[in-house]
């Protein structure tokens, strides 16, 4: 490479601050649009309380915005970061920043878009319950921003920690897998909570008193939803923090590198799938909610199978990182 | 910006090797000990029928988690781990709240407390299920649906300890670098107070709720 370390780490900077912003304006815009468009299903069912709906529209839908906002932070800092000191390796990071916060703002923007959606066709449905609709989307779409902090959490990581004695290679590919890792788990997790939290608002203003049982499934769920997010940090905090030994072979690099990628891709559609599960056990439990017990416990059997995709995909990243 | 991943460590050469101690999250942990002692004197000293507000406050805690504790297991076994539910739930809710005060961090910042806490969990469910089933029964599960999944059933239960102790450790610790962040980039005016009352009781509150729940659901899926 004939680009001196400087001008490199500035282009990755502001390639990876673009990423970042650019991709993480996708997710939170789709999800208030939806909350938007329920809100007026809402209204036009009950107009004489669209005030409250309206309300309850702007609360939900500034806190789908924070996966953005979270983005906005990291594309900023890294567009108006110091680079006196700067070596090749700093520029893998930065893009690699870039890359995780924007492609795991894209899962938690969507996701937390339902439940404000729900939450508003549930108050023209059942206006008594709205303040009790109001705390369950704000906790259902403040639990769906986890996979978000988690992508935020690996950037600010990956821009402000301290790589310097690494060697070049294969450090660069651990630490773009590491963006990646977390990035693109961070979708399917993302988007999963918010179909449990968006059913649950749906499901209590269906049926006001099982609020008890609705709120703790969902949050069950969500959880177990999130575990493929959780896999992706864990790849990327292994290959953040494990020396690799230098290696100018091709092969090296490339290993780490499918490590995220592998993990990543890997967790989207386990999180999607184990979203599906919570939805369907959060929408069942407030139909039903003698059976609450029984619901959840089919819901975690369900999802640790449907989960059991993700784990292969942790497995071969690990081998990835430790074997070859 | 420096400060972010440093911490203070006690190293003590012992037999060959080093013991480190991160001593921050043990002045922490002992802190939130502390108040938890005084919260439990205040709530039963001068227990009465006609009870004073601080055992109001208590009755209601220990009923509520009593009462999530008896939905996902039974009666019996309610009995037995609903005060293990309590004192999980106060812990960490406690932790997780201690960093909105300045110069106090929460303990599970620290990626050693939630891990020793989710395996704690992950030791007592197992417990559970082999002495309520028998440990024929219990072996045999990890055999299902066939023989050669033995291995990979067992990578997805110790998977579930990592999933519940970095959920928390994630969001607590992505809460307090964001608030770090932020008051960098505003000069600590007007925003982090929200981001505080946010990320630390709110997001700190579901966070223990949700780790306390997974408890009690590893210990009910293991036993029936």
């Amino acid at each position: 490479m004939d680009i001196d370390p400087s001008t490199f780490v500035h282009l990755a900077a502001y390639t990876g601050g673009g990423i970042a912003m650019g991709l993480g304006a996708i997710g939170a815009a789709i999800g208030e649009g939806y909350t938007a468009a329920e809100a007026n299903a809402a209204v036009s069912r009950n107009p004489e309380i669209s005030g409250d709906i309206f309300k309850n529209m702007l609360v939900g839908q500034a806190v789908a915005e924070s996966a953005s906002i979270f983005a906005l932070v990291v594309a900023i800092l890294l567009l108006f970061l110091d680079m006196s000191a700067a070596v090749y390796l700093k520029g893998a990071a930065l893009f690699g920043a870039g890359l995780c916060m924007g492609l795991g703002a894209i899962g938690s923007g969507v996701g937390s878009g339902f439940p404000g959606g729900q939450a508003c066709c549930g108050i023209s449905r059942q206006p008594a319950v709205a303040s009790q609709l109001t705390t369950n989307m704000l906790i259902g779409s403040a639990v769906c921003q986890t996979p978000a902090i988690f992508s935020m959490v690996v950037a600010l990581m990956l821009m402000f920690m301290d790589f310097g004695k690494m060697p070049l290679y294969p450090t660069w590919a651990a630490l773009v897998g590491a963006g990646l890792s977390t990035g693109l788990a961070a979708i399917g997790s993302g988007y999963g909570g918010g179909a449990a939290a968006g059913a649950s608002c749906e499901g209590i203003a269906r049926q006001p008193r099982s609020v008890g049982n609705v709120t703790t499934t969902m949050l069950v769920g969500q959880a177990v939803a999130q575990t493929p997010a959780i896999f992706g940090l864990l790849v990327s905090f292994i290959l953040m923090f494990k020396a690799f030994p230098e290696s100018q072979t091709l092969s090296a690099s490339m290993a780490l590198l499918s490590a995220g990628l592998c993990m990543g891709f890997g967790g989207i559609g386990p999180g999607i799938g184990n979203g599906m599960a919570a939805e369907g056990a959060v929408r069942w439990v407030a139909r039903n909610t003698a059976h609450a017990g029984e619901l959840m416990r089919i819901m975690l059997v369900g999802q640790a199978v449907s989960q059991s995709t993700a784990i292969y995909a942790m497995v071969v990243s690990l081998v990835l990182i430790f074997v070859l | 910006m420096g400060e972010l991943g440093q911490i203070h460590q006690l190293v003590i050469p012992f037999l060959g090797h080093t013991i480190r101690l991160n001593l921050e999250v043990i002045l922490m942990t002992w802190i939130v000990f502390v108040l938890l002692i005084i919260f439990g004197i205040a709530t039963s000293r001068r227990k009465a029928l006609l009870p004073r507000p601080m055992q109001v406050l208590g009755e209601l805690f220990v009923k509520q988690f009593y009462d999530l504790t008896e939905d996902a297991l039974d009666k019996e076994m309610a009995k037995k781990y609903g005060p293990l539910v309590c004192a999980l739930f106060m812990f960490l809710v406690l932790s997780n709240w201690l960093g909105i005060i300045p110069h106090l961090e929460e303990p599970t910042k620290d990626l050693n407390t939630p891990l020793s806490l989710g395996l704690m969990g992950f030791v007592i469910a197992h417990y559970a299920g082999i002495k309520s089933k028998g440990f024929k029964a219990y072996a045999k599960e990890y055999f299902e649906p066939m023989f050669f999944m033995m291995p990979l059933n067992v990578i997805g239960e110790l998977a579930k300890i990592v999933s519940i102790s970095f959920r928390l450790f994630g969001n607590i610790m992505g809460g307090s670098i964001i608030i770090l962040v932020v008051s960098y980039l505003t000069y600590s005016v007007i925003l982090p107070p929200f981001l505080n009352a946010f990320f630390g009781l709110f997001v700190g509150t579901i966070q223990a709720f949700v780790f306390t729940m997974l408890t009690v659901v590893y210990i009910s899926v293991q036993i029936k």
